[in-house]
């Protein structure tokens, strides 16, 4: 599983959650789980232990995994189409820090929907958001909207997500923590039925 | 400024055209025939809408452009997939694409790059819509909102109804004479089930009528006893964060004894439509805002609704009539502003009607002997091309001396009296077998007994029979040789096949692929194609991969005409306003015709020639 975070940490959740024409955002709402969340330390950190803050792109290098960490639209673009990585963060820098107009949110769902196109469906989506979230997963077995979650799970429900166990000491919690993850296989839908409606009508069948 | 006018009439059979016309019935027509002329038009091999007319748009054999049939099957599944578009979706975080599956160069894409603009109406085969220079509207091959050339609902107070294939059926509880229900919608590919849309609906037996609340437009909707409402616009929640809306309108059949209403296939919505139906992508949408809202799914006409006796024939020659009259609204818009350049405008609806009325034109006909002979029906198809001759009298008026304007059909109607499962005559003759312990009858659609490992060719679609080749279909079996075999078996088991309850010959001949195609899309096209007699047709169970008991059936349904027999006997008509080549034209030399009046050279895969020269 890559994981990806777009991190937009100015956009308003009462905006990003509320705008019907963010049409990007609002399918990945759809498809996974979002809220808000409790500000309590930063998202990309997994771990504190002596002496050591252990970031989560330090955990997934750990593993020798491809990490990129941008705020350069232009790499981010490069890389999502060349598609060398495992672990990529991006902090949206062209975009204000704050006080956001109706353009940067519908700039940000434009955005996305260009790096969407260039996923493989084996991808774990986090876009940041001023404390709250989206998170998308085929695996993932949280819809809907999550409540009372902080900052800091971020990480660890990410770690867990791809598929590793959780360091010790880790400051957040994993929402998916003892959870039976979803069987990616299990989507396809009862191919007669489907073909039925497909060709019904038809005069012909 | 130069203009090219074309008026296309699905199925417009020239045996009934050239009758009225001897008899002056068709004025506008035969004005047409005395000024420029009159022909047959040869058709397609196979003789079906989509095939046909993707050759009138790209002047070449099927070979060239990939549409061969409605259906077409998936060699890794042998499943029955639909031919003329497909869902292409890279990841499941992105909406799936529609990618047409007509190929080729169409006439209109060289128009244009000619700066050339054209105005097209429901040319079938064009959705997604093609870019042209101009406007175009899709037609046939437009689904409904579940994705499907179009599924209805039936509402019935009665419990024991239950639902036919191409519907959905819902039972209604009425307290009080009102009852709490809901229009489908989509179907949710994660939980399976559809998408609904709560309507309430009322009974107001002292004016016959129901009344439907909703949170549609209109939010209270009259539907009379015997009647087509108006349209209601319906919004699906397809999550909690998207909708999408349909328009839908109802006709309601009986109050008494039990309450009995239909709703029409759930059409896309111009303003927000699912997917673009237009070019410009907001032409549909202004084109409502002129002439009101229309059917926008490929095959407005509600056939399947009259065919499992949803509604009766007066009703359905309503809808048609709704069809004619909006499509007409459609063309003399447009007319009206068309200035230059090439306008076509099809009418689906003489096909549609002449397939559900043709028994009418004969006692005999199977049909009559389930569901009753009306001798009132008898010339509704002969009253319907009068409406059609009006039609073209209409778009004649826009006609100026330097406009070339054509009349064309893509083929005919005939009698469609019996039908002749070919998987079965594959399976007796060797070619088709069936997993031990199991014969003809005892499975159902989709091949579900064939056992892939000793069947050596399989029928689908409508007269398409495909060999299961070794590297090709999934559980292929023939090498080169054996498929040589096959084929020569196949073509000679079959030809002249007699049906021996009415001693006549309902196999005229059944062809190679090598015989009628080529082009790039040569290796999509099904082996063989089997040619039929007036008459005859596949059976009902044959186009999805049935295996039915014995060889010929009579045809009982309402569908009682058709026109995918011997393409030799399924001609389509031809008029234009000059004098042209009268002798065999067929429709690949439609698009040679039309450019070169506007001076445009033929395409270089173009295989027709101009008729004017």
């Amino acid at each position: 599983m890559n994981v990806l975070v777009l991190n937009f940490s100015g956009a308003e959740p009462v905006t990003l959650f509320a705008d019907e024409r963010l049409e990007n955002l609002r399918r990945l709402m759809d498809m996974g789980c979002f809220g808000e969340l409790n500000s309590s330390g930063e998202w990309n950190v997994l771990a504190r232990q002596e002496n050591h803050t252990l970031t989560l792109m330090e955990y997934f290098q750990q593993a020798d995994k491809l990490c990129v960490d941008t705020s350069d639209p232009v790499t981010l673009r490069e890389k999502l189409s060349v598609g060398d990585w495992d672990y990529l963060q991006y902090s949206a820098a062209s975009f204000p820090a704050e006080n956001w107009s109706a353009d940067d949110y519908l700039r940000l769902d434009n955005d996305l929907g260009e790096a969407l196109q260039e996923l493989d469906d084996d991808t774990a989506i986090t876009v940041l958001g001023k404390n709250c979230f989206v998170l998308v997963s085929a695996i993932n077995p949280i819809s809907g909207e999550h409540k009372g979650g902080s900052t800091s799970d971020i990480a660890p429900t990410l770690a867990q997500l791809a598929g590793y166990p959780l360091p010790s000491a880790t400051e957040g919690k994993s929402w998916v923590d003892g959870m039976e993850l979803n069987n990616t296989s299990g989507l396809t839908a009862d191919e007669q039925e489907i073909l039925r409606d497909r060709l019904s009508g038809l005069g012909y069948v | 400024m130069k203009k090219v006018i074309a008026i296309g009439l699905d199925g417009f059979e020239p045996k009934i055209v050239e009758a009225m016309i001897a008899r002056g019935e068709l004025p506008n027509l035969q004005r047409l025939q005395e000024q420029g002329g009159y022909s047959r038009l040869g058709t397609t091999h196979s003789a079906q809408t989509p095939v046909a007319w993707s050759t009138f748009s790209t002047g070449t054999n099927p070979g060239g452009h990939g549409i061969f049939d409605f259906l077409t099957r998936d060699p890794n599944t042998y499943l029955p997939v639909m031919a003329l578009s497909r869902y292409e979706q890279k990841n499941s975080f992105v909406l799936p694409k529609v990618v047409n599956m007509r190929r080729g160069t169409t006439f209109w894409d060289l128009l244009s790059e000619k700066e050339v603009q054209s105005t097209i109406l429901r040319v079938p085969c064009a959705y997604p819509p093609d870019q042209v220079k101009g406007r175009m509207l899709s037609g046939v091959g437009v689904p409904d909102l579940r994705g499907g050339f179009g599924t209805p609902t039936f509402y019935s107070s009665r419990t024991d109804i239950h639902a036919d294939q191409a519907e959905k059926v819902v039972s209604v509880s009425l307290n009080k004479d009102m009852s709490a229900t809901h229009v489908i919608g989509p179907r949710d590919p994660k939980t399976k089930s559809d998408h609904k849309f709560d309507i309430n609906i009322q009974i107001v037996r002292s004016e016959n009528k129901i009344v439907v609340t909703s949170q549609g437009q209109p939010d209270r909707l009259e539907v009379h006893l015997g009647k087509w409402s108006k349209w209601l616009k319906v919004k699906f929640k397809v999550g909690m964060m998207q909708t999408v809306s349909g328009i839908v309108r109802f006709n309601l059949r009986q109050l008494e004894p039990d309450f009995e209403l239909y709703a029409s296939p759930v059409n896309f919505e111009t303003e927000e439509p699912l997917f673009a139906i237009s070019h410009p992508k907001e032409y549909a949408h202004e084109l409502a805002m002129k002439i009101g809202r229309y059917y926008t799914a490929g095959m407005a006409e509600d056939h399947d609704g009259l065919n499992l006796n949803r509604f009766d024939e007066g009703a359905y020659l309503d809808q048609c009539r709704f069809v004619m009259r909006e499509r007409r609204r459609m063309m003399e818009y447009e007319l009206g502003r068309f200035e230059s350049g090439y306008f076509f405008c099809l009418f689906d609806t003489p096909d549609r009607l002449a397939h559900m009325f043709w028994r009418f034109r004969e006692p005999e006909h199977p049909s009559n002997k389930l569901h009753g002979y009306n001798p009132e029906f008898a010339n509704v198809i002969e009253e319907h091309y009068l409406e059609c001759d009006a039609v073209v009298g209409e778009a004649m008026k826009f006609a100026d001396n330097e406009t070339l304007f054509i009349v064309l059909s893509d083929h005919g109607m005939n009698s469609f009296q019996r039908g002749l499962n070919l998987n079965t005559w594959l399976y007796e003759n060797g070619f088709l077998a069936l997993k031990p312990g199991s014969k003809p009858g005892d499975g159902g659609d989709f091949f579900e007994n064939v056992d892939w490992d000793k069947t050596k060719a399989y029928a689908m679609g409508l007269g398409c029979v495909f060999l299961n080749i070794k590297g090709r279909e999934a559980n292929g079996i023939l090498s080169d040789d054996e498929a040589e075999a096959t084929r020569a078996g196949v073509v000679s088991g079959l030809t002249g096949l007699v049906d021996t309850d009415r001693s006549a010959v309902a196999v005229r001949s059944v062809v190679r692929r090598e015989q009628v195609y080529s082009g790039p899309f040569l290796s999509e096209a099904p082996d063989l194609l089997v040619n039929f007699s007036e008459g005859y047709r596949v059976s009902w169970d044959t186009p999805l991969g049935g295996v039915p008991q014995g060889l010929f059936r009579d045809n009982h349904k309402r569908w009682s005409g058709d026109h995918v027999i011997d393409p030799a006997l399924s001609t389509g008509v031809l008029f234009m306003n000059q004098k042209f080549r009268t002798v065999s034209p067929r429709l690949a030399d439609l698009a040679p015709t039309i450019l070169n009046s506007f001076g445009v050279p033929k395409g270089a895969d173009m295989e027709g020639s101009d008729l004017l020269s």
